[in-house]
C-alpha cells in the first residue's frame, strides 16, 4: 500500500505548503484540512496488509482464522477518532475566522499581527 | 478512597449536563461546576496522601473489562498524583478567580472548562498513546475555545495562531503515534520496547517526541504562545500556563523512556537554549503579561532540562530539583498572572499603582521572589542542587546558560518589582478594584508556596531554628507592624541582644571577632533608627532579617547554610535599600551585582570538595584544598559584595540612596560580609598554596580600589556618596591587607575592619543627622553648621581623623600596621600607591568637614538644631570606642594577635602599650599623650590671643558688581577639586561605569534583535515550527 502512503505524505506536504503560502485565513484552514486528510490516509495505509479483507467478522471471514485473514483493524479504529477530532478542530478554526472577519472585515493573515515581539 | 476514573467520568458527565442544569438558573450550574472541581481536588489529594504517607503502591485502572494492552489503562502513582494535585488545585483556584466571569458568560465556558480539566486528568493518567492523543486534542480544543472567554480582536487572533500551531503539532503527534504502532505493534507505554525503534523506527519516536516538545514552547518555535499569554484573560492564561503545561510536561516525562539518549541530549540543550533566550528577550519587554509569557516559556525550558539531566539521580534529588522547579514555576506564574488580572495595567511602568495596595504588593513581591529563585522558595533549592549536579557532570555550558538566563530574569523581574514599589502612580484609573475571589486564589497560592518552602527546609535539609530565624523575624514583625516604630525598634534591639547571646557559644576567634562587628555593631546602629516616627511598616522585619543572616554566616556549617545566609542577607539588604526615596535604580543595580556574585559563588561551592568536619565553615575550610577555579569564583563573589574596583558601581548608588539610617548598616557592616568571605577563601588558601599566586592580583585590585575610591570620593558633591566612595577605598585597604597573607597583614585587615565599622558608622549617622535637619545631602548647600550642630561636628572630626590615619587616633595604628605589613612582604610599589591613596583621602575628608561644618552658615539653615538624641547616642558610643582603642590599642591588638596566631606565626610583640614589629614599634598610648600635648599648647596660645580677633558678620559681604543667579555654584565648595580632576585628565573618565552601561545596552539591543523573530504573523510561527522540527531532525542525525 505504498501508493497510499506516498499519497498521504504528498497531501500532508501540500497542506502544510498551503498553510505557509496562502494569506487568506480560510485557505489556511483548508490547508490544515488537507494536511489532516493526508495524515488520515497515512494511518489507514499502514494498517493495510496485502491480500486481506476488511476487519469485519461476517460470513466472508472464518472466525477461527480471522487474525490471518483481515487487515489490522486498529489503524482503522484510530482514523475514525482522528477524523472526528480533525472535524472539530477545523470547525473551531472556521468559527474563529468568522469572528475575526466580523471584527475587522479582513481575511488576510497579515492584518492580524499587532501582537508581536 | 474513590477510583480516580470518576474524576474523568464525573467531569465529562457534569460537562454535558451543565447546559441542562443551566435551564433552572446559573446558580445551580455554578454549584455543580465548583462541586465537581472540588471533588477532583479532594480525590487526588486523598490519593496523594495515600501514596506519600501511607505508602500505597501505584494504582492501575483497567477499562472496558480487559487488561492492557487490549484495553486502555490508566495509572495513578505518586508522580501522577503530584502533578494532578497541582493541576486540579490550580484549576479550582483559577475557576474561583474567574467566578465573576463565569456568572455572566455563556454556559459553554463552564462546559469547556470542565472538559479541559477532564482532558488534563486523562492526559496525565493514561498509558495509551492514542488515548493520549485524544486527551491532548480534548485539552487543546477546549483551551482554544476558552481563549476567547473575553472576546476581542487580540484574543481572537492570538487564539487563531494558537490553533494552527497546535493543529500542526498534533498532526505530527498523531503521525508519531501511528508510526510507533507500526514499528512496535503496540500503543501502550508499558508494553512498548524502546529497542524496537531502530533505523526508521527512530522517525516514529522522533515525530512523537518533537510534537510534545513543540507543545512545550521551545525557542524559537513559540511565538504563538507569547501572543496567547499577552492577550487572553488572566484567569485562562494561568490555566494555559500552569494546568496545560503541567499536563504536557508530564506527557513528555512519560514518553521519555522511549527516547534515545542523543535525542534526550538535544532536548536538554534545547530546553536550556529556550531558557536563556526567553529571558534575554524578556529584557526588552514592557507589557506585563507578555513578560510573564517570556518568563513562563523560559521556565518550561528549564523544567525540561532539569527532567532530562536529573534522570539518573536518586529519587529524593529528582523530587527536590524537578519538583522544586515545577511547583515554584507553576505557583508563581499562576499567582502573577492572577495579579496582572487584578491590577489591570498592561504596561509595566504603570505598576507603581501597586504601592497603594500593600497587601497585593506583598503577594506580588513574594511570588516574584519565588520566581527569581530566592530562598526560601522551592526554586532556590532546586537551582542549588541542579547547578551542583550539572557542575559535577562537567556541563559548564549548561550551567553558564542557566545562570546567565537567570540573571536576565532577575533583571527584568526586579526592575518590575522596583517599579511596583517606587514607580509613579499612573494618573488614569489610579485605584485597584477589589474582588474577593481574585485575592482569595492568589493568597492561597502564596500560602502554599510558603508552606512548601518550610517543608523543604525542615524535611529535606533538616535545618534548625537558627537558619529559620531571618524568616521568623520578618514574619513576626509583619504581625507586629501595627505598633509604633520606636517600640519595634526597642524590641529589635532586644532581639538582636538575645540573638547575640545565643550566638556567642558557637563562636570562637575569627567568628567572635566578626560577630562583634556584625552583631554589636548592628545593635549600636539600631539606636539611630529609633529616631523614626510613626509606624514604618516592614522596616524592622527586614533589618532583623539582615542582622540575623550576618550572624548565621558566621556559624554556617555547610556551603549551603552559608549560601542560604548569604542570600537572606542580600535580599533583606535589597529591600532595605529600596526603601530609600530615589532608590529604584540603586537597589536594582545592587541586586543585579549581588546575584551575579551569588551565582559565581554557587558554582564555586558546587565545585568545592566536600567538607570533612562538622564544625563551622570558616574553621572547617582550613582542611579543604579548594581548586584554584573555586578560589577565583568565590573571591570574585565576595569582592563584588565588598565593592572592589570594577564591580563597585552598585556601591555608591546603594549607599547614597538608601535611607540615611540604613546606610551605616550597608557601609559599615554589610561590606564586612564580603571581607569575612575573603578571609574564608584565604584560610583555605594558606593551608594549600596553589601554584598560581592569585592573592597577589587580589592585592593589586585592593590597592587600586583604595586609590580610585579615594579619588572618586574627592569629586563628590553629595556627602553620602563621598562617604560611600570612602568606604570603597577603605575596604580596598582591607582587601589588599588580606591579600598579603601574613600575620601582620591579616592583623591590619582585621584591625582596620573593626575601625572602619566604628568610624564609618559614626560618620554616616552624623551625616544622617545633618540631612535630617537640613534636608540636603549636597555639601555646597551647607556650611558653618559647627555652631548649630557641635556634637555632630566633633563626631565627624574624630571620624575623619580616624579615617585619615594621622596620629593620635586608631587610624594611625591601622596605617602603621598596613604599611609595615606591605614593606615586610616586599610589596613596595603597592605600599607606595596606598600611601598616595592616603594622601588623596585627605582631600575628601577635608572637603567633608570643611564644606559642611566650617565656612559660612547658609541663610536657610539659621534655625537648624543639633541632631536628634537618637543619632547622637550611637555616635558617642562609637567615639568612645575609637578613643578607647586609640588610647589602649592593646585592647584589640592583643586578641587579634592571638586570633591571627591561629593561622600564622606571630610577628609582633605586644608589651604593655607598646607593639613591636620587625620594622619598628608603635605605642598608641604614648602617641595619644604626645599629640594631645602638641594640640594643647597652640590651643592655649590661641585662647589667650583670642581677644584680638574681630568677628565678621556672615552677610557682611558684597559680591563684586553682580549677584550670581545661583550663589552656591560660585561657592568654593562647589566642584572643590576641579583642578585635581583636570590634572587627572583622561584618568578621570568614568570608564568602569561606561563599561557596565555599555554591557547593559548591548544586552538590551540583543534582546531587541532576537525578539524580532516573533513577527506576529501566524504563518511565520508555523514556519518556525516546521523549521524547528527539520533542524532538530538533522541535529539528531538519523
Amino acid at each position: 500500500m505504498i501508493v497510499a502512503l506516498i499519497l498521504g505524505f504528498a497531501l500532508l506536504l501540500i497542506g502544510i505548503y498551503g498553510m505557509l503560502s496562502q494569506k487568506n485565513l480560510i485557505k489556511i484552514v483548508i490547508g490544515f484540512s488537507i494536511a489532516d486528510t493526508g495524515t488520515h490516509i497515512i494511518i489507514v495505509s499502514i494498517g493495510y496488509l496485502r491480500n486481506r479483507t476488511a476487519p469485519i467478522l461476517n460470513s466472508a471471514v472464518d472466525i477461527s482464522k480471522a487474525v490471518q485473514q483481515v487487515v489490522d483493524p486498529i489503524p482503522s479504529a484510530l482514523v475514525l477518532t482522528a477524523i472526528v477530532i480533525g472535524l472539530a478542530v477545523t470547525a473551531l478554526m472556521l468559527s474563529f475566522v468568522v469572528e475575526l472577519y466580523k471584527k475587522r472585515q479582513s481575511l488576510s493573515i497579515d492584518d492580524y499581527q499587532e501582537l508581536k515581539w | 478512597m474513590v477510583n480516580p476514573i470518576y474524576i474523568i467520568i464525573l467531569s465529562l458527565a457534569a460537562g454535558f449536563l451543565l447546559s441542562i442544569f443551566d435551564k433552572s438558573g446559573r446558580k445551580l450550574s455554578l454549584i455543580v461546576f465548583y462541586s465537581v472541581l472540588t471533588f477532583n481536588v479532594f480525590v487526588i489529594a486523598d490519593w496523594f496522601y495515600r501514596f506519600t504517607v501511607l505508602g500505597v503502591s501505584t494504582l492501575t485502572i483497567n477499562t472496558a473489562g480487559f487488561s492492557a494492552p487490549l484495553s486502555i489503562n490508566l495509572q495513578l502513582g505518586i508522580q501522577e498524583a503530584f502533578v494532578l494535585l497541582f493541576a486540579n488545585l490550580t484549576g479550582l483556584l483559577a475557576a474561583i478567580y474567574l467566578i465573576k466571569k463565569f456568572k455572566e458568560s455563556n454556559i459553554s465556558s463552564l462546559v469547556l472548562y470542565l472538559i479541559l480539566i477532564m482532558g488534563v486528568n486523562g492526559l496525565v493518567m493514561t498509558r495509551d498513546l492514542f488515548n493520549m492523543f485524544v486527551f491532548l486534542e480534548i485539552l487543546s480544543i477546549s483551551t482554544f475555545a476558552l481563549t476567547i472567554l473575553t472576546k476581542n480582536k487580540k484574543s481572537l487572533s492570538a487564539g487563531f495562531k494558537y490553533m494552527i500551531a497546535g493543529g500542526v503539532a498534533s498532526t505530527f503527534f498523531l503521525l508519531g503515534v501511528v508510526f510507533v504502532y507500526y514499528f512496535t505493534g503496540n500503543l501502550n507505554l508499558d508494553f512498548i520496547n524502546p529497542s524496537d525503534f531502530t533505523n526508521y523506527g527512530l522517525i516514529a519516536i522522533f515525530l512523537l517526541s518533537i510534537a510534545v516538545f513543540i507543545e512545550l514552547k521551545p525557542f524559537p518555535a513559540n511565538g504563538w504562545a507569547l501572543d496567547v499569554y499577552e492577550s487572553v484573560n488572566s484567569g485562562i492564561t494561568s490555566v494555559i500556563a500552569v494546568v496545560n503545561s503541567a499536563a504536557i510536561i508530564f506527557v513528555f516525562y512519560k514518553i521519555m523512556p522511549l527516547l534515545p539518549q542523543n535525542l534526550l541530549n538535544i532536548f536538554g540543550i534545547a530546553g536550556v537554549v529556550t531558557f536563556f533566550f526567553s529571558n534575554l528577550m524578556g529584557l526588552k519587554q514592557t507589557n506585563a503579561k507578555r513578560l510573564l509569557g517570556y518568563s513562563s516559556i523560559g521556565q518550561m525550558g528549564l523544567l525540561v532540562a532539569s527532567i532530562i539531566y536529573t534522570i539518573h539521580s536518586p529519587n529524593k534529588l529528582i523530587y527536590l530539583i524537578v519538583g522544586g522547579f515545577f511547583t515554584n514555576h507553576l505557583i508563581a506564574k499562576a499567582g502573577l498572572f492572577w495579579i496582572t488580572g487584578i491590577v489591570k495595567k498592561e504596561k509595566i511602568k504603570d505598576w507603581g499603582i501597586l504601592k497603594e495596595n500593600k497587601f497585593l504588593l506583598i503577594l506580588f513581591g513574594l511570588l516574584l521572589f519565588a520566581l527569581s529563585g530566592i530562598p526560601p522558595f522551592p526554586g532556590f533549592w532546586a537551582k542549588w542542587e541542579f547547578i551542583k549536579l550539572l557542575v559535577h557532570g562537567k556541563m559548564f555550558f549548561v550551567v553558564g546558560g542557566i545562570l546567565l538566563g537567570s540573571l536576565f530574569e532577575i533583571v527584568f523581574l526586579f526592575r518590575w518589582f522596583t517599579i511596583a514599589v517606587k514607580g509613579e502612580v499612573p494618573s488614569e484609573n489610579p485605584k485597584i478594584s477589589f474582588e474577593f475571589s481574585k485575592y482569595f486564589s492568589t493568597t492561597i497560592f502564596v500560602g502554599i508556596t510558603l508552606t512548601i518552602s518550610v517543608v523543604i527546609m525542615k524535611y529535606f535539609y533538616d535545618f534548625n531554628w537558627f537558619q529559620f530565624l531571618p524568616l521568623i523575624a520578618v514574619v513576626v514583625l509583619y504581625f507586629l507592624d501595627f505598633i509604633p516604630s520606636k517600640i519595634k525598634g526597642f524590641l529589635s534591639l532586644i532581639a538582636v541582644g538575645i540573638y547575640g547571646y545565643f550566638l556567642y557559644p558557637f563562636e570562637s576567634n575569627l567568628q567572635l571577632f566578626f560577630g562583634i562587628i556584625f552583631i554589636v555593631g548592628s545593635a549600636i546602629n539600631i539606636i539611630a533608627t529609633l529616631n523614626r516616627k510613626n509606624i514604618n511598616k516592614g522596616f524592622y522585619g527586614f533589618l532583623l532579617m539582615m542582622i540575623f543572616s550576618f550572624g548565621n554566616l558566621l556559624i554556617a556549617k555547610s556551603y549551603l547554610e552559608f549560601f542560604l545566609a548569604w542570600e537572606f542577607m542580600t535580599i533583606s539588604s535589597f529591600v532595605l535599600i529600596l526603601r530609600g526615596k530615589k532608590a529604584q535604580k540603586a537597589s536594582l543595580l545592587y541586586i543585579i551585582f549581588s546575584t551575579a556574585g551569588a551565582y559565581l559563588m554557587m558554582i564555586g561551592f558546587s565545585l568545592a570538595p566536600n567538607l570533612t568536619s562538622n564544625s563551622a565553615l570558616i574553621i572547617a575550610i582550613s582542611n579543604i584544598n579548594l581548586p584554584i577555579l573555586v578560589t577565583v569564583l568565590l573571591a570574585i563573589g565576595f569582592m563584588i559584595k565588598s565593592g572592589s574596583l570594577g564591580v563597585h558601581i552598585w556601591l555608591p548608588e546603594a549607599h547614597a540612596e538608601a535611607e540615611s539610617d540604613v546606610s551605616p548598616f550597608i557601609s559599615a557592616i554589610l561590606l564586612k560580609a564580603g571581607v569575612f568571605g575573603l578571609f574564608m577563601v584565604g584560610i583555605s588558601y594558606i593551608n594549600h598554596v596553589p601554584a598560581f599566586d592569585m592573592f597577589y592580583w587580589i592585592g593589586w585590585i585592593g590597592v587600586l580600589t583604595a586609590i580610585v575610591g579615594a579619588f572618586l570620593a574627592s569629586f563628590q558633591e553629595d556627602a553620602k556618596r563621598l562617604l560611600a566612595y570612602s568606604s570603597m577605598s577603605q575596604v580596598g585597604y582591607i582587601v589588599a591587607s588580606i591579600a598579603i597573607l601574613s600575620h601582620l597583614g591579616w592583623l591590619s585587615a582585621l584591625y582596620l575592619s573593626f575601625n572602619h565599622m566604628m568610624f564609618k558608622s559614626a560618620l554616616f549617622i552624623a551625616i544622617a543627622g545633618v540631612y535630617y535637619r537640613t534636608h540636603t545631602r549636597t555639601m555646597y548647600e551647607m556650611g558653618g553648621l559647627i555652631k548649630k550642630m557641635p556634637l555632630s561636628f566633633i563626631s565627624v572630626l574624630i571620624g575623619i581623623i580616624a579615617v585619615s590615619g594621622v596620629p593620635p587616633l586608631s587610624g594611625f595604628g591601622a596605617k602603621w600596621l598596613i604599611y609595615s605589613s606591605f614593606i615586610e612582604r616586599g610589596w613596595y610599589l603597592q605600599a607606595g600607591v596606598l600611601f598616595f591613596a592616603s594622601a588623596v583621602s585627605f582631600l575628601y575628608l577635608y572637603r567633608l568637614i570643611h564644606t559642611i561644618f566650617l565656612g559660612q552658615l547658609k541663610y536657610e539653615h539659621q534655625n537648624v538644631k543639633e541632631a536628634p538624641i537618637w543619632f547622637l547616642i550611637p555616635q558617642v558610643i562609637f567615639m568612645v570606642g575609637i578613643m578607647a582603642i586609640s588610647m589602649y590599642p592593646n585592647l584589640i591588638i592583643q586578641p587579634l594577635n592571638s586570633i591571627v596566631g591561629n593561622y600564622f606565626n606571630s610577628s609582633i610583640i605586644v608589651d604593655g602599650y607598646n607593639i613591636t614589629s620587625s620594622l619598628g614599634n608603635w605605642n598608641g598610648n604614648m602617641i595619644m599623650f604626645v599629640t594631645m600635648g602638641i594640640f594643647v599648647v597652640p590651643l592655649i596660645i590661641l585662647v589667650l590671643l583670642n581677644g584680638r580677633t574681630q568677628t565678621v558678620k556672615q552677610f557682611n559681604i558684597v559680591y563684586a558688581a553682580e549677584r550670581p543667579e545661583s550663589p552656591q555654584t560660585t561657592h568654593i565648595a562647589y566642584n572643590m577639586f576641579a583642578h585635581y580632576r583636570k590634572a587627572l585628565g583622561g584618568w578621570g573618565k568614568p570608564r568602569i561605569w561606561n563599561f557596565w552601561h555599555e554591557t547593559n545596552e548591548w544586552a538590551h539591543s540583543l534582546s531587541g534583535l532576537f525578539r524580532q523573530i516573533y513577527t506576529g504573523n501566524g504563518q511565520t510561527y508555523i514556519l518556525h515550527i516546521i523549521l524547528y522540527i527539520v533542524v532538530i531532525y538533522f541535529i539528531m542525525g538519523v
